[in-house]
């Protein structure tokens, strides 16, 4: 519109010049229709610079330098992840400059590639939204025309009254500007010449060591000092330090720290990773029950972008400098997670004073830098005791590990028993044993009906509260747990350790066999039945043998169990006082799990697959909800510390009120009929009786004939 | 373990045919004193297989003279009665192990207990 522009445009085109229009032409339509940029062609003071942008790899000072040719720039504006900028010269003329003169211009990218950069006018720059703010002709945007009321009555009305579905967390709209609490980044931390030292320290050599370490990691490579870092749990070996600690060159650091007060004890584990430019780590929490609370991550050789994330959504970037040391703490190190995503380049801000801080919004001072390869140090302190800190929801102390499935195959029974049933009377023995002194009362009656010289096995005999019952019949009894066992033979029993599925008695070597409280212990229909048939074999044809197991109905004839009757209302039973019911006693009433209904039963997907329920956690003195269950115990007492016991007590889950150690006992409890029911399909079995006792399905049964192993399995398929 | 537990214990590894009785090795051997039930004895004895008996005895060097064969009317056999007393509920091992006499898997004992668990396989 002005004389001076005509003139220029009189200027005759060169093809060339003909095929710059073009794409001029083109690129303004592009930018209209996918970014709603708006251009014009009039000569302002901005331009927007097509293929000038963070997004497709140009740097803002390899842009700038190009764009200080047209005259002097006085802003630029390089929106991220964008493949344009916008620049606003000083003056109208300077910026026409800028237009006929590097248009079309050539610019070295990042990845060694050139890009050709295009120009086109735009009536004004909105640094906010970096988008022209004047409205196509004849567009009026006329605000707050309905009030809430309304919208929702027209929502309605149309059928789209919104929901929770439809609410969404735009988390990369939300800016928050501030680091994670406890979250600390120290600059300059050691010299370039210590940098150095700490490098050669942990030493990159390649060896067969690091082989191995790389087959198992995909990506960064990785080295310990101190305690091996297990990849497969999350977890520590705390029992296997490694043979050398930390190198002495990080010493002197560690002491800054220390008398800086960013820690109060030295750290004793150190893991060392590579990354290199397109290596990362998946966003985590470094686990609760591993190392104590403050973590420092020193950076060396190369600086990174690291992303911290809270579980409700917020997320912040923050720059890591070279020779910085990132301190964690408190929130930071025990609930946001922090990760940093595999990529060559990273956006970061241009900061005068250093290169630390977080990410901001502010489009007009970003930058694009590119990966080196970078060394972390990360220095924690092992942790010996249950975490007990303020974020149980990411606490792996603090909260139950999931809950497992019911077995099907053999092995998973044989697991599943395992941890939930061996290894935990291993645990409880002695507290156990104190809570189980008086004797059933039909248990009893049973024992004191046989005729004397008869020879007892008490299979799943626990600290054989019932060898001693009747003393003209020769007890024997055998249990799983040798903890237990070992309580028989300091009471005077005889006893051995053995498995109920395989007891080493000779066959029809017994006149009567009990088992009181056991089989609801195995985790598989077959393996309960395999109990039945061992007992029946340890037989001599007309003995008798007398089985209890928890009853799912914990009410019969309208009468609550004891279990059920004496519930405790948050005060605990202690194990010093007399408790006066027998098995099914168990102490404090814990936290109910409200997905039980929902996954009680197996599910299949789309593609027939089944899926076994799950094994959920009882709350104690309440009523069974399903079949299959974990009842917790609390342990009280630390008595079996000499007992040799194998799991490491601070893995245990610790109850919060108490900070008593909480096991989990695996039962598959009975429903009425189930036990008879296993029993008539085990050969050479007679039921003599069948009841209810105090929350306990009960049979008695004789041994009517001899039968091979053949026999039973031929009954069972009938 | 007492004498009278080990003849009824046998082995249990799988495929073992002649696993009875279990050889024992001990290391450590007790002697307590229980008090005296003739007609306990005289009712355990018949439920015994002598001979294994007669063999444990030999093994942990406590023979005294017990018969080979069960004599008749030993239940009116007061001295011999206190003498299968003795070694079937006074002798007590406490260390050592009991071996399979087929296979030669031994299992065992501990502070009185034997371990006779198999591993998975066995």
């Amino acid at each position: 519109m002005e004389s001076s522009m005509d003139r220029l445009k009189c200027v005759r085109r060169s093809k060339e010049e003909k095929k710059l229009l073009r794409r001029q032409i083109k690129i303004s339509h592009t930018l209209l229709k996918h970014e709603g940029i708006n251009t014009v062609s009039h000569p302002t003071k901005h331009l927007v610079v097509s293929n000038g942008g963070l997004g497709n790899g140009v740097s803002r000072e390899s842009l700038l330098e190009v764009l200080k040719e047209g005259g002097t720039v006085e802003s630029l504006l390089t929106p991220p992840a964008k493949p344009y900028a916008f620049v606003t010269y000083s003056s109208i003329e300077a910026c026409q400059n800028a237009y006929t003169f590097l248009n079309g211009r050539a610019l070295q990218c990042q990845e060694e590639q050139s890009v050709t950069i295009y120009f086109s006018y735009v009536e004004k720059v909105d640094s906010d939204r970096s988008v022209p703010c004047a409205l196509p002709p004849g567009l009026l945007v006329l605000e707050d025309v309905v009030s809430p009321e309304e919208e929702l009555q027209l929502l309605h009305a149309v059928d789209w009254t919104p929901h929770t579905d439809d609410v969404t967390v735009d988390s990369d709209r939300s800016v928050p500007c501030a680091l994670p609490p406890g979250l600390l980044v120290l600059e300059d931390v050691v010299s370039p010449e210590e940098e150095l030292q700490l490098l050669h320290a942990v030493d990159w050599t390649p060896h067969t060591d690091d082989v191995t370490v790389q087959k198992a990691l995909k990506h960064r490579r990785v080295k310990h000092y101190g305690y091996e870092f297990r990849y497969d749990n999350n977890n520590v070996d705390k029992d296997k330090p490694l043979p050398d600690g930390l190198p002495a060159e990080c010493d002197a650091l560690l002491q800054r720290c220390l008398a800086d007060g960013h820690i109060s004890v030295l750290p004793d584990q150190l893991t060392v990773n590579q990354y290199q430019s397109g290596q990362g780590i998946p966003p985590h929490v470094d686990t609760h029950s591993a190392f104590e609370d403050t973590i420092l991550s020193l950076s060396l050789s190369a600086k990174t972008v690291m992303d911290f994330k809270h579980p409700d959504g917020r997320s912040v970037a923050v720059v890591l400098p070279e020779r910085s040391l990132l301190v964690m703490k408190g929130e930071s190190r025990y609930l946001w997670t922090h990760g940093i995503t595999p990529r060559k380049f990273d956006v970061v801000p241009v900061l005068e004073a250093g290169g630390s801080g977080v990410m901001t919004s502010d489009l007009s001072n970003l930058t694009l830098s590119r990966r080196g390869t970078r060394i972390s140090l990360t220095f924690r302190k092992i942790r010996h005791t249950p975490c007990s800190c303020a974020y149980p929801s990411a606490c792996d102390s603090q909260r139950l590990p999931p809950p497992p499935t019911v077995p099907v195959a053999e092995g998973d029974a044989c697991r599943l028993e395992s941890q939930y049933v061996h290894q935990v009377y291993e645990e409880i023995s002695s507290h156990f044993s104190s809570t189980r002194h008086s004797p059933w009362p039909q248990v009893r009656d049973f024992l004191l009906s046989l005729p004397p010289g008869s020879v007892l096995a008490d299979i799943g005999c626990g600290n054989g509260k019932y060898l001693g019952i009747n003393p003209e019949v020769m007890s024997v009894g055998c249990d799983r747990s040798a903890n237990l066992v070992q309580i028989c033979i300091e009471r005077g029993h005889e006893g051995f350790v053995s498995d109920a599925l395989s007891v080493p008695l000779r066959s029809g070597s017994c006149d009567a066999c009990i088992s009181i409280a056991v089989i609801h212990h195995f985790s598989t229909q077959e393996r309960r039945q395999a109990a039945v048939r061992e007992l029946i074999r340890l037989l001599k044809v007309g003995g008798r043998a007398l089985i209890y197991v928890w009853a799912m109905e914990q009410e019969y004839n309208n009468q609550k169990s004891k279990y059920l009757k004496e519930r405790t209302t948050g005060t605990s039973m202690e194990n010093g006082k007399e408790l006066k019911t027998e098995e099914n006693k168990t102490n404090q009433p814990e936290k109910h799990d409200r997905k039980m209904s929902s996954d009680i039963k197996c599910t299949e997907d789309g593609f027939g697959n089944v899926t076994q329920p799950r094994i959920h956690v009882h709350t104690n003195r309440t009523a069974f909800l399903s079949q299959d269950l974990l009842v917790p115990w609390h342990l009280k007492g630390n008595a079996d510390k000499n007992k040799g016991a194998t799991s490491s007590s601070t893995d245990v889950p610790v109850d919060k009120t108490s900070q008593s150690p909480v096991f989990h006992r695996y039962y598959h409890v009975f429903q009425q009929g189930e036990l008879e029911e296993m029993c008539f399909s085990v050969a050479g079995v007679k039921v003599l009786r069948r009841y209810h006792d105090q929350g306990n399905w009960c049979v008695e049964l004789e041994k009517t004939h001899y039968t091979s192993s053949k026999d039973d399995i031929a009954q069972e398929k009938v | 373990m007492k004498l009278l537990t080990h003849n009824m214990l046998t082995s249990h590894v799988k495929g073992v045919v002649k696993g009875y009785p279990l050889v024992i090795k001990a290391t450590e051997v007790k002697v307590n004193e229980l008090e005296f039930n003739a007609q306990f004895v005289s009712r355990m004895i018949p439920k015994l297989e002598w001979s294994a008996l007669i063999q444990a005895a030999e093994w942990l060097g406590q023979s005294q003279d017990l018969p080979s064969t069960l004599i008749p009317n030993y239940e009116k056999d007061e001295d011999f009665l206190r003498k299968v007393h003795r070694i079937l509920l006074e002798v007590e091992v406490i260390e050592g192990c009991l071996q399979c006499p087929e296979s030669g898997r031994e299992f065992p004992i501990s502070k009185g207990v034997p371990n006779m668990l198999l591993d998975e396989g066995e």
